[in-house]
């Protein structure tokens, strides 16, 4: 099952990487990840992510919640199964 | 002669970090210097800080682990940069799995130098992404009192853990008479519990029959031990602990039916196999614990109750859900349950006959030494309010089954890592926490080997930690699994030639003494304990020796072996009756 992943995170070294390899080691594979910084929104990256997995998609977002640079992170169910 | 006067160190980035680290309340740190940190080893030279030169950066980053699981406070760690900064990634990783609150400072090259594979550079921040609550890789001098008030305030925050600070060395050499005092930051508690989630928790409880209390490391985390004894005593629930969870109850409180899991109790394993209702407190559903998870509790509703919100419903889905403080829920509950309900009453009559039905028993046959009874003599000797430090293998769970505890932080065990080696540094942490309390490591023969080294950082501190170190000459836990579950092929498990234990204790300056016989062991335990200083008993053990009871991995609770059923001559495999 696909998901996308709407995260807004604080523009720090390392952020990227520890959302992407949260979502890896908590079984979900990235498929996608789109987004920029948003010069609107004191530069905080504003990215989607779309991960497949077969893991409830609710613990993901909670355990990326925790992560100190995410400052939002919303799940939507996409249509499609992985390979 | 005349010795020069000491020059005083500039007020660099260095020297803030060191007024720093005092304004936050450290008092003690543990580390080993080396190049890229040279400035922060100056800067200790005018600090108030006590350092502890260890003999591997891993026995740094241990030692600080066990600071901190004794104290309840921040244990720091210090190394330089490259190998340095690796060394502690096991101590750190430990800390991330046990949620043990920790400052880990690592030394970097110059930033100029970063990405150049230059002397000793080495990606820590990197690393170390997967087992930090968080980490930041300083590049100037500014930023240090932001990130140093955040690493203190989110290793202490909600769910505790550690926290590394890479540190380049011209940032440590930079000019820091501008930055402010340090003043650390707020440590917010964990939010309350809702009023709607509590009520549908008492709820489920006065309609349970056969509730059970799963307890479990959050509890002495949430300072929530004294709730938790209070609505226990006042509700009359039976309570089963998990291996961090020990003493949360008192060793020997009544409604205790102890720890539960692979080498639980079979009391324990029965009542959570049985239950109609799971009262989790600050606990995980950890495999260990559960078993094959599919066929755990499975008669029970699940009410779940963790200061981390992520932990409810992640490996069984709860019915009842209770993010936040863990203390406060208690409270609420034991405040609607200030007596035993009836309707629990046979319930709470089985399972305390459970408990004395199946009480361990110490009358094993045999002239060797019985580890299990040795341990639980070791535990009535030492003082009530003993640390007991251990490490991972056999004798762990055979202290988590014989070893009485008064409270969870008297028990100091690499829980979810499982970390060999993590007993002597640890002990050695915990005495600089409880400078006036006795402190007893009990390890094995392969454990011990893997930071013997800090047997001469005992030795130099004069630190009082007791060592009981039990020899079956060879990797018994491993051992035991090829014994049962691999058909008795032996695969490098054998230590035989281990060192002279007694002899290398006494090259390190340590008191030693071995036993073999069990008519030694009263004698053994006195005389150790009664040791003014470090000491060592070496205790040699039967290398045949199994711990019981056992779940084979991937069944389920009810399926507990008192023996091995291929030796079995009178006892077929017990499973539970239903």
């Amino acid at each position: 099952m696909q998901y996308r992943l709407d995260l807004v995170l604080h523009p720090a070294e390392g952020a990227l990487l520890r959302v992407i390899g949260m979502a890896e080691r908590r079984g979900f594979s990235p498929q996608a990840v789109h987004g920029a910084a948003d010069a609107t929104d004191q530069g905080r990256w504003h990215l989607q992510l779309v991960v497949d997995g077969d893991r409830p998609p609710e613990t993901l977002c909670r355990q990326i919640e925790k992560i100190y640079d995410c400052v939002s992170v919303k799940v939507t169910a996409l249509q499609g199964v992985a390979a | 002669m005349n010795i020069p006067a000491q020059r005083s160190a500039p007020p660099n980035g260095a020297r803030w970090l060191t007024q720093a680290l005092e304004a936050e309340g450290v008092q003690t740190l543990f580390g080993y210097p080396g190049g890229t940190i040279m400035p922060f080893y100056d800067a200790l030279v005018d600090s108030r800080l006590k350092h502890v030169l260890v003999r591997h950066e891993q026995g740094a980053a241990l030692a600080a682990n066990g600071f901190a699981r004794a104290s309840g406070q921040v244990g720091v760690c210090i190394a330089t940069s490259g190998p340095g900064a690796s060394n502690l990634v096991t101590g750190i990783a430990d800390a991330m799995l046990d949620s043990v609150p920790m400052v880990c400072i690592t030394g970097q090259v110059a930033t100029p130098l970063l990405g150049t594979d230059a002397f000793q550079e080495l990606d820590v921040f990197g690393l170390t992404l997967p087992i930090v609550k968080h980490s930041w890789l300083v590049r100037s001098v500014d930023d240090l009192p932001r990130v140093v008030a955040e690493a203190f305030r989110v290793a202490r925050e909600g769910r505790p853990g550690p926290v590394l600070i890479d540190l380049p060395k011209d940032v440590q050499v930079a000019d820091a008479s501008h930055l402010p005092t340090h003043v650390p930051a707020a440590v917010q508690a964990p939010p309350a519990p809702q009023q709607q989630a509590i009520a549908e928790a008492i709820a489920a409880l006065a309609a349970a029959e056969k509730p059970v209390i799963y307890a479990g490391g959050g509890i002495a985390l949430g300072d929530a031990v004294q709730e938790l004894r209070s609505f226990a005593e006042a509700s009359g629930i039976p309570a089963v602990l998990t291996l961090r969870g020990l003493g949360a109850l008192p060793a020997g409180h009544p409604q205790s039916l102890g720890m539960l899991g692979m080498h639980g109790t079979r009391a324990a394993n029965m009542a959570t196999q049985e239950a109609d209702l799971l009262l989790v407190l600050g606990a995980r559903f950890d495999d260990r614990a559960t078993g094959k998870l599919a066929e755990f509790a499975p008669f029970a509703r699940v009410v779940h109750i963790d200061a981390d919100a992520y932990e409810i419903s992640k490996l069984r889905s709860a019915d009842v859900a209770v993010p936040g403080n863990v203390a406060q829920a208690i409270a609420a509950l034991h405040a609607a349950f200030p007596a035993p309900l009836a309707t629990h009453a046979a319930w709470r009559t089985r399972c305390a006959q459970n408990r004395e039905k199946f009480a361990p028993r110490y009358d094993a046959p045999g002239r060797h030494i019985y580890a299990p009874a040795l341990l639980k003599r070791l535990s009535e000797l030492a003082p009530a309010d003993a640390v007991i430090a251990c490490d991972v293998g056999q004798h762990q769970m055979w202290v988590a089954q014989h070893c009485r505890f008064n409270h969870p932080r008297n028990h100091l065990t690499s829980g979810a890592l499982g970390t060999m080696g993590f007993g002597l540094p640890a002990a050695m942490g915990a005495q600089f926490a409880c400078p006036d309390r006795t402190v007893v490591l009990v390890s094995g023969d392969g454990s011990f080997m893997m930071n013997v080294q800090e047997l001469t950082t005992i030795a130099r501190c004069r630190l009082p930690v007791k060592i009981v170190l039990l020899d079956n000459s060879s990797l018994g836990m491993v051992r035991q699994w090829q014994e049962l579950f691999f058909a008795e092929r032996y695969s490098e498990i054998d230590l035989s030639d281990n060192p002279d234990f007694v002899a290398l204790a006494k090259v390190f300056g340590i008191a030693a003494t071995r036993i073999d016989a069990r008519d030694d062991v009263e004698g053994g335990l006195a005389a150790l304990l009664a040791e003014p200083g470090p000491a060592l008993l070496h205790v040699a053990i039967d290398a045949r020796a199994n711990v019981w009871p056992l779940v084979p991995p991937n069944t389920a609770n009810s399926t507990m072996l008192e023996s091995n059923p291929a030796h079995a001559r009178q006892e077929a495999p017990n499973a539970i009756p239903a």
